[in-house]
């Protein structure tokens, strides 16, 4: 089922807020977690129960101050048979969610995915400065399209994105090379999509294709900026010596973990036990090379890390965005998990029935490896 | 470096590649002894984590040794180690790092003389390469 929705007063935010007060009334959704600005201005996300309470929602906000799959990860641990809710994400977030729920992390059956189109946004934290006091930035920013592709002020995980429409969604609500101050572009792929368009007044048509043309654009023009940001990453990162240094100001604050949405672990193997060490154990290490840096084993996590985490990274970059000391995480995570993914013909977040890359296995693979 | 001999971490498999090795020892067989065996359960359980920590810390070499396709006490745990390993050389080489310096190898518990041979070219190949970039770099 798919269509365009009719967008009154120039206002697409307000018409999908329209769906939001639709699906709440009639109790299709027991709650939505969308965008939603604060009393304050800031930018922010809320599980919105209550209709009268969709005047703060701001489907549209370009900004992005945690990627909400984690949030979901925190909601959606088990099933709720009291609840549906919808959750109204942006591609990156939705990706990092299908990662999730292979982990098994996620429960999908209480949720429908509501995907979003995003050009990109900004960094949360001081995103009330860049809206100033234009209540219609979230309507004027998806109306002009053609600053997408290079604008610098993006986070740098947006710059680099060459996923502007959802790739896995129930519905998907898209914008992009539309003339989204008279119609939004409306896509239901599974039976709850479907279910709650019913009754929603669309007109049916095949996806524009404008709207295909721009889409392909955005994310060509994307695909080209990352190799050039890749090339110039790696005169910088390159080889062991740069690639220490590259990380020298990391403070093991942990926080790119701790943001990361598909660093799913209840407790990190390191801040466990094991790297609580005591003073002979730090000791014995530096007698080895006759000094050890301190904080210690920084470089050991962030390449752990990389083992770890860079099959299901979907290259948010929030971590980028967590960093205390700017360390450049959004580009080098691209760049190593597009290659880690690569090997196994995966990409994070593309499909819920591809395995995960290190759940699965098939005997007659990768036969080199191993032998002489 | 003219006293340069290579370190090796070697991560033996209990049921195969650790039982490979003790024939070499029990039949006599002569192998450099630059490599320190760690026994492990199986191949499919080292993380990249010890790999990693070992490489940091200054071993020239790490060795994984496994059951051959097929011959896992635990089923797939070497099909795993495999994956593993392709991710983990394809995150090196996106870092210039070397993944040379990390050898996985089947090793049955029948193949003490490969056992053998195969430490002793690991020994040799790493003697040539020259010791690791991350030996004196105390700031990892």
């Amino acid at each position: 089922m798919k269509g365009t929705l009719k967008v009154d007063a120039k206002n697409p935010e307000a018409a999908i807020r329209g769906l939001f007060a639709k699906w709440l009334k009639e109790s299709r959704l027991t709650a939505v977690l969308t965008p939603a600005y604060s009393a304050a201005g800031t930018a922010t996300m809320a599980l919105v129960s209550n209709p009268e309470k969709l005047a703060e929602a701001a489907p549209l906000m370009p900004a992005m101050g945690v990627n909400s799959a984690s949030i979901v990860a925190e909601i959606a641990r088990e099933v709720s048979p009291n609840a549906k809710v919808g959750l109204f994400l942006r591609p990156c977030e939705l990706r990092a969610v299908v990662e999730l729920m292979k982990l098994k992390q996620v429960v999908p059956d209480s949720l429908v995915l509501i995907g979003v189109d995003c050009p990109g946004t900004y960094k949360a934290a001081g995103f009330r400065d860049v809206r100033g006091k234009d209540a219609d930035f979230d309507n004027k920013h998806a109306l002009e399209q053609a600053g997408y592709a290079d604008n610098v002020n993006f986070r740098m995980g947006c710059q680099l994105c060459e996923y502007p429409k959802p790739l896995v969604f129930d519905l998907n609500v898209g914008f992009i090379g539309m003339d989204a101050d008279k119609e939004l572009w409306l896509e239901a792929a599974t039976d709850k999509g479907k279910a709650l368009l019913e009754g929603v007044e669309l007109k049916a048509q095949d996806e524009p294709e404008k709207r295909k043309k721009a889409l392909e654009g955005l994310s060509a023009g994307r695909k080209a900026k990352t190799a050039a940001r890749i090339e110039e990453l790696d005169k910088a990162m390159l080889g062991p010596d740069k690639l220490v240094a590259y990380f020298a100001d990391c403070l093991n604050c942990h926080n790119c973990m701790k943001v990361c949405p598909v660093c799913y672990c209840r407790e990190c193997f390191f801040d466990s036990d094991t790297f609580q060490r005591d003073i002979g154990e730090h000791v014995r290490v530096s007698l080895r090379k006759g000094a050890t840096r301190m904080p210690s084993e920084t470089l050991l996590f962030h390449m752990t890390r990389m083992n770890h985490m860079m099959a299901s990274c979907v290259q948010c970059g929030i971590c980028e965005d967590s960093c205390p000391v700017t360390i450049g995480l959004a580009t080098l995570f691209k760049k190593v998990s597009q290659n880690a993914q690569k090997e196994f013909d995966y990409v994070s977040g593309r499909s819920l029935d591809e395995p995960l890359p290190l759940a699965t296995f098939r005997e007659s693979e990768f036969l080199k490896v191993g032998e002489e | 470096m003219a006293n340069y001999e290579p370190k090796i971490v070697g991560f033996l498999c209990n049921w195969c590649t650790y039982a490979g090795a003790d024939l070499a020892g029990t039949s006599r067989m002569q192998y450099p002894p630059n490599m320190r065996p760690i026994r492990v359960m199986c191949s499919g359980a080292v993380d990249s984590v010890y790999v990693l920590r070992a490489l940091l810390e200054g071993a020239d070499g790490v060795f994984i040794g496994g059951c051959h396709p097929g011959d896992c006490h635990y089923v797939s745990g070497n099909y795993k180690a495999r994956r593993r390993m392709v991710l983990f050389s394809s995150v090196m080489q996106s870092l210039g790092l070397e993944s040379d310096r990390v050898w996985l190898r089947w090793i049955s518990a029948a193949e003490g003389r490969k056992f053998a041979d195969t430490i002793t070219e690991m020994t040799e190949n790493l003697r040539k390469k020259g010791p690791s970039a991350f030996k004196d770099k105390w700031e990892v």
